[in-house]
């Protein structure tokens, strides 16, 4: 019963939207499948640029992103960081998690745009622009940099230290055991996390939107410009098809070569970990001015947000304000209300049905349950350019017509993002003995006390990492839902690019400060009744991780 | 590369522990291994032998004393630096690299040419038994098989000393005994100077020449397993190697170098000196001799008995005394049910005194 009800929601959600995505970009006319709406738009110059640009732009964020995320796990895995330190690195690197995706760009133009702190008060520039490819990159960088840094963290952690110290017995320099043992087993880690950060730059719609500018066209952008500019439906359709292409092909390469290259220590108890590290001790003092000059980075722009969020008008008028603010309570507070609505109601719908799906995934013997697991993560690994269009072009049409409703808004948020929810369910029910829930039985305990008093709780730190994400998502998305939204229902991040738009920054700043400042709270909350609880597993880092 | 010796010089060990504060793991330990010579470092876990090995090897660094290997002071030297060859307890094998790949690491590490690395890996292969397997990775190999390529992978190097964590572990029974003797065999034949950390006493009687004991922290006894067994020097010593009862008794006198303590109205002279009134005895489960009871008086009640093929073990009520007694070939000689008065026949000599009783 409760599988035929997620088949259906399923069909519903997933399979029906991208098929009518489908008709859309690859039957003409007359009902035929053809290819000239494909041949139409990419007969532009412009739009092969804008395909071009979105690749580039990807591969230099993966490496980059990469890189630096590489940069930050070893330092944090292997310099045996003071306390105080590793504070200093865990803020910087979670507060991009839990931000809307453009707050950095938003911060990236109140530092380097024509009126900006360093450019123009600090160094005096004139007739800067802080559009194009360099502060895309730089914004994305550290937007997603952080998803490396927890991919990359778990990998190092996991290398038994005793494989390094025997390469270091055999009389290996420090040198060469990086070179030869720590980085060989890093490297399915920095693949993974170099795919991770393309397909994320790929997808991302709100940095380029603010920053690309017209000299730097990318398809989620041209994708959303079609549809709201120009109306073309079709266009959309193709060219959010487009990002498909490398996008598909990013997930066969995770699926093919990373998952095969996961080295797995073979024995799984390991001895104590080292004192004499493999970092050097000259090593440790760049490494680390190197991760405290990007979390300074990343600090300064919070700050900056927050400082333009309370001043008149930034970089003109800099007296103390609380109008930005007023503002985002008065003109603001349909999009705060509908928001805090939207995410009270996707947020334990999406976390439920990630555990109940999870359990069926991992305990369940039903045919197609491959075919399920599939589905259940295709809105997930999707752009949320394309989920939104495909939505749009769906759902807009009566019988089924959802545009424009909360009902839509909070469909999107539940089918793209429970997949953490189900991925940690699925992994801790894995890790799980089945006879575990056996050995209750075994006590006399029936199948119903057995599930409440044993499997629930022992999934509990799933369904709080489904509840968690999908709340953060719900009050920060914005990729998918912005095609969404309407007169009766928006949200508060499209409230910030409108403002944005609007060239009114400062109250972008205060929406994006609130945002933050709710999503901080709420993960507060949650850590805090996970300690109340006792909960092993489930810490804040592989929450955000997915 | 020729063997060395090792000389550990008052080494000791302190660290920070954020929920213990100050922590000592090894205090100031003396000891000293002959070129050549096999010895275990036995202890309960927490005893402070793995940290000890662990500052032989260079993977730790002693906050005080000296570390000789050979007549190098390596105290400074990083574990790269020693020319040592280590076993991990986790076997620690390189994931990514083949087992060829994983036994010449050190050899390529010493520049070796193709051709010297070649022919070493095969001599070491045939050595461990595992020709052929040289293209296989750790996650294709048996627990035994990586063990082995562990071993081989250490030796190859010709190390001047070569050193064991606990190495067989992770290996079930069977193949935990084959294995000793393999490693006990190879260390003759290669002559290198061994120091092997165990927690199993039989084990590290069966593979050394030599037994170090270390109890928190502190080296307690070092001797041949002769003489920890019939000559310990503390009560725990006693207790950890092999099996014994505390038997309470009063010292009437003194004989030869020992006491005489009368336990029940037995006469049993036992080693040791200078003490006085009530003490108690170590005595060994095998020296003592159970007879079917000649009377009612005096005579003790069989408890239980487990029944091991080439022995048997009681556990008989004496008085106040419950004693753990074992017999041999007790399918020839005869066993006791459960229930069974039987008399005890303390040894006359061989126990020993392990201190006053409180």
């Amino acid at each position: 019963m409760t599988l035929l009800v997620l088949w259906a929601l399923l069909a519903l959600f997933v399979v029906y939207p991208l098929g009518t995505l489908l008709l859309k970009a690859f039957v003409g006319g007359d009902g035929r499948p053809t290819l000239e709406h494909v041949t139409a738009i990419f007969g532009e110059a412009h739009q092969r640029r804008a395909f071009a640009n979105s690749l580039l732009l990807a591969g230099l964020v993966g490496v980059a992103g990469t890189v630096l995320g590489f940069v930050f796990a070893f330092a944090a895995v292997r310099a045996s960081l003071p306390r105080a330190w590793s504070r200093v690195l865990d803020v910087a690197t979670v507060l991009p998690l839990i931000s809307p995706p453009f707050t950095t760009a938003i911060a990236v133009i109140f530092s380097f745009g024509p009126r900006g702190l360093v450019t123009y008060h600090l160094l005096g520039l004139r007739d800067v622009s802080a559009y194009g490819l360099g502060p895309t990159l730089l914004a994305e960088t550290l937007t997603y940099f952080p998803i490396a840094y927890l991919t990359l963290k778990g990998i190092l952690a996991g290398i038994d230290a005793n494989v390094e110290d025997m390469a270091f017995s055999l009389g290996a320099s420090r040198a060469r055991v990086f070179r030869t043992v720590t980085l060989p087993l890093a490297i399915p880690g920095l693949a993974n996390a170099f795919l991770l950060l393309f397909a994320a730059s790929l997808a991302d719609f709100a940095t380029p939107l603010i920053l690309a500018g017209n000299a730097f066209p990318v398809l989620p952008t041209q994708a959303y410009l079609q549809i709201t500019g120009l109306f073309d439906f079709t266009g959309g359709a193709v060219l959010s098809f487009a990002l498909l292409v490398p996008a598909f092909g990013v997930y066969l390469l995770q699926r093919a070569w990373v998952a095969r290259r996961v080295y797995v220590t073979v024995t799984g108890k390991t001895g104590p970990a080292t004192t004499i590290k493999s970092l050097a001790p000259w090593a440790r003092w760049p490494l680390l001015a190197g991760c405290l000059g990007v979390s300074t980075l990343i600090l300064y722009f919070y700050t900056l947000l927050l400082y333009a969020s309370l001043v008149r008008a930034f970089g003109a008028d800099e007296t103390l304000t609380l109008a930005h603010y007023a503002n985002v309570f008065t003109a603001g507070r349909k999009a705060i209300h509908d928001t805090l609505i939207i995410a009270a109601i996707a947020t334990p719908l999406g976390a439920l049905y990630g555990v109940v799906l999870g359990w069926l995934l991992a305990r369940g013997r039903f045919a197609g349950r491959r075919l399920l697991e599939t589905l259940s993560m295709v809105n997930y690994a999707l752009p949320g350019t394309i989920v939104g269009i495909a939505y749009l072009l769906a759902f807009n049409d009566p019988p089924l017509a959802l545009t424009g409703g909360a009902t839509l808004i909070i469909a999107a948020y539940v089918f793209r993002y429970s997949p953490t929810g189900i991925r940690a369910t699925v992994a801790l029910l894995h890790q799980i003995d089945p006879s575990i829930e056996e050995a209750s039985r075994g006590l006399g305990a029936g199948s119903v006390t057995t599930f409440r008093r044993v499997t629930v709780p022992l999934v509990l730190p799933a369904l709080v990492a489904g509840l968690t994400v999908v709340f953060i998502r719900s009050m920060t998305a914005i990729s998918a839902t912005i095609f969404l939204v309407s007169v009766s229902w928006t949200l508060i991040t499209v409230r910030i690019l409108e403002n944005m738009t609007e060239l009114s920054l400062g109250a972008a700043a205060a929406f994006s400060v609130l945002v933050v400042a709710i999503v901080f709270v709420a993960l507060g909350l949650v850590a805090l009744a996970l300690r109340r609880l006792r909960t092993p597993g489930a810490p804040l880092a592989s929450v955000l991780g997915g | 590369m020729a063997t060395a010796g090792i000389r550990l010089e008052a080494v000791g060990k302190r660290f920070r522990d954020r929920a213990r504060g100050e922590v000592t793991a090894v205090r100031e330990v003396w000891l000293a291994v002959e070129p050549g010579r096999f010895l275990t470092l036995l202890g309960p876990s927490g005893c402070g032998k793995t940290t000890t090995l662990r500052m032989i090897a260079g993977f730790e660094a002693p906050t005080s004393g000296r570390i000789w290997i050979g007549d190098t002071d390596v105290t400074g030297r990083l574990a790269n630096e020693r020319d040592i060859g280590f076993v991990f307890q986790s076997y620690a094998l390189f994931p990514h690299l083949s087992v060829f790949e994983n036994v010449v690491y050190g050899l390529r590490v010493r520049r070796w040419s193709g051709a010297e690395i070649d022919r070493a890996a095969a001599e070491v292969l045939a050595l461990v038994g595992l020709t052929g397997y040289e293209r296989r990775f750790p996650s294709q190999l048996s627990g035994g098989e990586q063990q082995r390529v562990a071993l081989a992978r250490a030796i190859v190097i010709r190390p001047k000393v070569l050193l064991f964590d606990e190495p067989l572990s992770n290996l079930d029974a069977r193949l935990r005994v084959h294995m000793r003797e393999e490693i006990r065999e190879l260390q003759r034949r290669l002559a290198i100077t061994t120091v092997y950390v165990t927690h199993d006493q039989e084990e590290a009687m069966a593979i050394a020449d030599h037994i170090a004991v270390m109890e928190r922290g502190d080296l307690v006894q070092v001797g041949t397993a002769e003489d920890l067994y019939a000559r310990p020097a503390t009560p725990f010593v006693a207790e950890f190697v092999g099996r014994l009862n505390r038997v309470p008794g009063w010292v009437v006198g003194a004989e030869g170098g020992g006491l005489v303590v009368d336990v029940h109205g037995q006469r049993v002279h036992a080693g040791g000196a200078g003490l006085d009134g009530a003490v108690l005895l170590a005595v060994r489960p095998e020296t003592i001799d159970l007879d079917p009871a000649a009377s009612e008086h005096d005579s003790a009640v069989v408890v239980s008995r487990t029944f091991l093929g080439e022995k048997i073990e009681y556990t008989v009520r004496w008085h106040d005394l419950s004693l753990l007694v074992c017999g041999w070939d007790p399918i020839r000689r005869g066993t006791f049910a459960p229930g069974d008065r039987v008399d005890v026949r303390l040894p006359a000599h061989g126990a020993r005194v392990l201190g006053p009783r409180r």
